[in-house]
């Protein structure tokens, strides 16, 4: 029983599994080339002959809903994952160097801040930018995306900071650098697989997320790329293809980013920055 | 990278460069907090612990859209969700999401992680394949699926072919939608457990492993006593992350089947706290829904947590 006897079990098993967890995959990727009269009459039948129509008409659709949704998520998540990897990285980085009762307090609460899901804290939310004039603004998305998606960057980055040497700052602070100049020199670039993840996470769920940007940023003043899909089902109820065209196009920019920044998860950047 | 830049010391830091008078030692102390702590502090308490408070403090009034005047009402609406029909089938909903979404994704995460779990191009491949779905919106998966279930969609026309005269209404039936909804969410998460077990199955030694192997355990009894005990650390990990995952599912029941079919069948206790703030505007009453959901999340991801962590010290 030790050694397999059928070798090609294995992966036959495997493929198998596979074919069958992709099959949504598969028809949301060649129903964007097919006409909508053949989508809804054979939705699983490869696209014959393909059709680049439907694309086109999104791309150039008289309501530009595809290219303002588009400006939008870009400006939304840009702004939320630059601004959340800084600070996240600054307060990770204190809260793992500081001990004592205060810092543990942050601590405990940003992690409590984990678990909290958005549809408790929303009607209030909106509230406190309503006061602060910044309901259905990017503003307003950007800063709530930041305040709950904070904890997640500070538990990756604390987390990480406690394989990064103490001697490396200690010797640059020996050098004169202060601490601010030695977190940006020589502490942030050693976070970079760190960092990376974080922005990989938080870009995929920020671009991907429907319901804050449904309630914060409203339908009325303008979508982004989600809720922008959610708004034109009834428009393109009747047209699959166009449906599965916008969908594909939405998706293909996170995707991109996802397989780029994927190359970065590198490690053990630390190896031997201490050595002699 | 930068790291070159940095030309480590041997010299320790002695406590003649450490001492400054203790004021301008506090005043650094001081601006180093401000600095680096300060900025994402304030923000989460802003926009996440402020609105807690604020929440509990509504869910004690009668705040509403249309109402002038907000009264301070004490527990009468917690009172009132006791009674609440919608409320209650509601929680029930979410109950049987979350039991289907934290056992399924498991059970199958862990099989598909064990098959995957060698070396070459095919099992790269498809674990790429397990993982798309967490990279693509809930809201996209969720249209796709709506065509896959609809009543003429693929899985019928499939029926139909086989020759099933009338092929169930998988988002149509009162009786059916729901565990067609945790069927999707089951697929959209299951990416996720796999990936976390996969990682576990890295951290079990192949020694032991072979050393039972030696001792004459097969494959089924290697996997139950060497293997699964040195994942629980990984399925404490997906059971949480599961758990929570399954309390906030909104964007599926409102993009696949908008709480239906009938009544509130599918309408989930995320989607009748949002419903009940933002479509019927009854603020100070969906606050205190949203309270009982938090509660109840953490109190059961707490407990959960608890448990499952005590189970990998015994390992």
């Amino acid at each position: 029983m030790n050694r397999p006897s059928l070798p090609w079990l294995r992966p036959l098993v495997a493929l198998a599994a596979g074919a069958l967890f992709a099959i949504p995959l598969y028809i949301a990727l060649i129903n964007v080339f097919k006409h909508s009269r053949q989508v809804s009459a054979d939705t699983m039948a490869p696209p014959a002959p393909p059709t680049l129509d439907n694309l086109v008409r999104v791309l150039t659709g008289p309501d530009s809903l595809f290219w303002s949704s588009l400006r939008t998520s870009v400006l939304v998540t840009s702004l939320s994952i630059v601004v959340l990897t800084t600070l996240s990285a600054l307060l990770g980085h204190y809260l793992a160097r500081h001990g004592g009762w205060w810092p543990r307090l942050i601590m405990v609460l940003l992690l409590c801040g984990l678990m909290i899901p958005p549809q408790v804290i929303l009607i209030p939310v909106t509230q406190v930018l309503k006061a602060l004039g910044l309901m259905s603004t990017i503003q307003g998305l950007v800063l709530f995306d930041i305040g709950y998606y904070v904890p997640f960057g500070v538990f990756v980055f604390s987390g990480f900071m406690k394989g990064v040497p103490r001697e490396l700052e200690e010797a640059a602070a020996i050098d004169g650098a202060t601490r601010w100049q030695t977190f940006w020199r020589i502490v942030f670039p050693l976070l970079r697989p760190a960092t990376a993840s974080v922005l990989i996470f938080l870009g995929v769920w920020i671009w991907n997320d429907f319901l804050n940007p449904l309630i914060i940023y409203g339908p009325r003043d303008g979508t982004t790329i989600m809720t922008g899909v959610y708004k034109s089902l009834g428009q393109y109820a009747a047209d699959f293809g166009g449906m599965f065209a916008l969908m594909f196009l939405a998706t293909l920019p996170i995707l991109t980013f996802y397989l780029l920044l994927q190359k970065h998860f590198v490690k053990g950047l630390t190896g031997g920055a201490t050595k002699g | 990278m930068a790291v070159g830049t940095t030309r480590p010391r041997p010299a320790p830091a002695g406590p003649g460069a450490r001492e400054r008078r203790p004021a301008r030692r506090r005043r650094t102390a001081a601006w180093h907090f401000l600095t680096f702590a300060a900025p994402g502090t304030l923000v989460y308490v802003c926009l996440v612990l402020l609105p807690i408070a604020l929440s509990v403090g509504y869910s004690l009034t009668n705040q509403a859209l249309l109402r002038p005047h907000t009264e301070f009402v004490g527990l009468r609406n917690y009172w009132l969700l006791l009674q609440d029909e919608t409320f209650l089938q509601s929680l029930r909903v979410t109950a049987i999401l979350s039991l289907i979404v934290v056992i399924v994704p498991n059970v199958l995460g862990v099989a598909i992680a064990v098959l995957l779990d060698r070396r070459g191009r095919i099992y790269n491949a498809l674990r790429t394949v397990f993982f798309t779905p967490m990279v693509i919106s809930s809201v996209v998966i969720s249209v796709i699926w709506t065509r896959i279930l609809a009543d003429d969609g693929p899985v019928n026309q499939a029926l139909r072919a086989l020759g099933t005269r009338e092929p169930p209404g998988w988002l149509s039936d009162p009786d059916l939608a729901l565990y067609s909804l945790a069927s999707i969410v089951c697929w959209q998460m299951l990416g996720f457990c796999v990936v976390v077990y996969l990682a576990g199955l890295q951290g079990v030694p192949q020694e032991l492993l072979e050393a039972a192997a030696i001792d004459g355990a097969g494959a089924a009894r290697r996997f139950r006593h060497v293997t699964w005990p040195l994942l629980a650390p990984a399925l404490t990990v997906n059971t949480v992350v599961l758990l929570i995952s399954a309390f906030k599912i909104f964007d599926q029941v409102k993009v696949v089947t908008n709480g239906g079919p009938g009544t509130g069948t599918t309408a989930s206790v995320a989607f009748v706290v949002l419903q009940e703030g933002f479509v019927e505007n009854r603020t100070g009453y969906a606050s205190a829904e949203a309270v009982v959901m938090l509660i109840v999340v953490a109190g059961l991801s707490v407990v959960t947590l608890r448990f499952l962590q005590r189970r990998e010290v015994q390992v």
